[in-house]
């Protein structure tokens, strides 16, 4: 069954395309990798669909509604729950408040918003750090941070842009176990990485981009080996 | 094998709360210290400095709910608190509205002010919000100051008087200001305050995790404006005349100095620092109009080398005896 379908989306910036026509769809219980170099329009078309950018033209669907042009917090409301390249907490808020955040704007009960983020912290191995400031934690703790805020409520898809960007081994290790657990128990998820190891390992369907449009949308080992996907990657030469 | 730390229990969880609640407790245990003064202060006009350091007290409190909690750096409180006072004192005045309706419209109406400026202003940060806001304050002001006709402008307008005894006014402005305390800690206690904490921190990320960022932040302009035209009207009835002078520049550079060198987004700091902060600019009035320049000093160095202002520097101190 398709959660997310992306019909013909375009972001134009002046003269540039910075997404043109783009076109797919992710099912429920999918986990799909979305590559591309550098420029290509991966967190532009993110931006897009956790409405922190409208589209000029096409249409974006969640379990079958339009939802292009809502505002991130009705999309969050409504299970598209983003994680950010640049990692975005509550740099004053200790480790809990950052999850009690989104617990209770998701509309969880006190106690049981306390729980779950007990249950989170346990999970992302941030015990010790519980009582600490988000300012005060580490790149890789405040990305596992991130992680917990966006699965205080599990959403019905989770938009990760590079997870795994300049993270401690460790780090990627526990953020790895978590997504493959949560998609085993039929979490979707749509991964932007240029980690191409853990996209071969963790997505069985890839999506890459090039200059704003779909190149190739097709199971990650033949996306990877596509003619197109490593000219877009390594320039003209390499095809 | 690995060993995992066990999970945080619900004390630590707590901890932010735990937080707010010590600070609710020290700034309540200063209201009693408050409450005892007139023991000692038999002097009216002290009385009358110390229920004037209530008034800022108020004021202080409401701006740090929206700049020190919410993270909106507005430069208006003072205005709102001209607003309030306007609001009774003109009902008073032309239509015989006694004066604790008065007061109820002012909170009114300063709130709805505070929620259009809110609205209007949404879209602002950093200095352009600043800027705005300090434009709609000089505005207001200048409004009131020009229309002669209904405010009588600088000559300032007549308001009725509430109560005889100055010990009585003393009491008045203490409850009403225990009563605000009250409201603060169990709005930070409750969704809200995570709400707006995490609305001054960053944003995007609040309205992300699902936080209606329009709503929770013209709802602290609107709480904030409202605290400040309470203050505004109680000191309406207190000094029986309402003038522009509610509404100047000075004033919110004095609010602003209690809320800095208190400790912006804690409860108690502002608070206390606003008797110190009054008490101290009464005892250097003799040195004439250098009192703005001394805070705007202390501002200066509390914003660059104490950022948790005398709260941080008090709660410093304890953690270091404790662990001596």
């Amino acid at each position: 069954m398709t959660l997310l379908s992306v019909r013909g989306v375009t972001k134009r910036y002046g003269g540039l395309v910075a997404v043109n026509n783009v076109s797919f769809d992710v099912a429920a219980g999918e986990l799909v990798g979305l590559i591309g170099p550098n420029g290509s329009g991966k967190t532009t078309l993110l931006n897009i669909l956790s409405g922190l950018a409208d589209p000029d033209a096409g249409e974006i669907l969640l379990d079958g509604k339009p939802c292009q042009g809502l505002t991130p917090e009705k999309l969050a409301h409504r299970g598209m729950m983003r994680m950010f390249q640049l990692t975005r907490v509550f740099r004053r808020m200790n480790v809990i408040d950052n999850l009690l955040v989104a617990g209770r704007a998701l509309g969880l009960k006190p106690g049981e918003a306390l729980d779950r983020a007990r249950s989170l912290i346990s999970e992302l191995r941030l015990d010790a750090v519980a009582a600490l400031d988000a300012g005060q934690l580490s790149g890789g703790q405040m990305k596992l941070l991130e992680f917990g805020v966006c699965f205080m409520v599990p959403p019905r898809i989770a938009l990760l842009d590079e997870p795994f960007a300049a993270v401690h081994p460790t780090m990627k290790e526990i953020m790895g176990g978590f997504i493959r657990s949560r998609h085993e128990n039929g979490q979707t998820f749509l991964l932007v990485s240029h980690d191409m190891p853990v996209v071969v390992e963790l997505c069985p369907r890839a999506i890459c981009m090039n200059a704003g449009a779909v190149v190739i949308d097709a199971p990650t080992r033949a996306v990877l080996a596509d003619a197109r996907v490593i000219e877009a990657y390594l320039g003209g030469q390499a095809a | 094998m690995t060993t995992q730390s066990p999970p945080p229990s619900r004390a630590s969880a707590q901890l932010s709360n735990t937080k707010t609640t010590v600070e609710f407790r020290v700034a309540l245990a200063a209201m009693a210290i408050v409450a005892l003064l007139p023991l000692g202060v038999g002097n009216a006009y002290w009385l009358g400095v110390l229920i004037v350091s209530m008034y800022f007290a108020i004021l202080a409190g409401g701006w740090n709910l929206l700049a020190g909690y919410a993270g909106q750096f507005s430069l208006a409180p003072a205005t709102f608190a001209m607003i309030g006072a306007y609001t009774t004192g003109l009902l008073n005045h032309y239509y015989g509205v006694p004066p604790l309706l008065g007061i109820v419209a002012a909170i009114v109406v300063s709130g709805l002010v505070g929620l259009l400026l809110g609205r209007a202003v949404l879209r602002l940060a950093g200095p352009y919000l600043a800027l705005t806001t300090l434009s709609f304050a000089e505005i207001m002001r200048l409004v009131a100051a020009n229309s002669i006709d209904i405010t009588r402008g600088d000559l300032g307008l007549g308001v009725a008087g509430l109560l005889d005894s100055r010990v009585g006014w003393y009491y008045l402005f203490l409850g009403a200001l225990t009563v605000l305390l009250v409201l603060f800690y169990l709005l930070l206690r409750s969704k809200a305050g995570l709400f707006l904490q995490a609305i001054r921190d960053d944003e995007v990320a609040a309205r992300r995790a699902g936080v209606d960022v329009v709503f929770w932040k013209t709802a602290a302009f609107a709480l904030s404006a409202a605290a400040s035209g309470f203050a505004g009207a109680l000191y309406a009835h207190f000094a029986e005349l309402v003038t522009p002078e509610l509404g100047l520049i000075a004033q919110t550079g004095l609010i602003l100095s209690m809320v800095v060198i208190g400790g912006m987004g804690t409860l108690a700091g502002p608070i206390i620092a606003a008797f110190l902060v009054y008490v101290l600019s009464e005892w250097l009035r003799d040195v004439g109009g250098y009192q703005l320049v001394v805070f705007a000093a202390l501002v200066v160095i509390f914003a660059r080398f104490f950022r948790e202002g005398l709260w941080g520097l008090a709660m410093a101190a304890v953690r270091r005896w404790r662990q001596a």
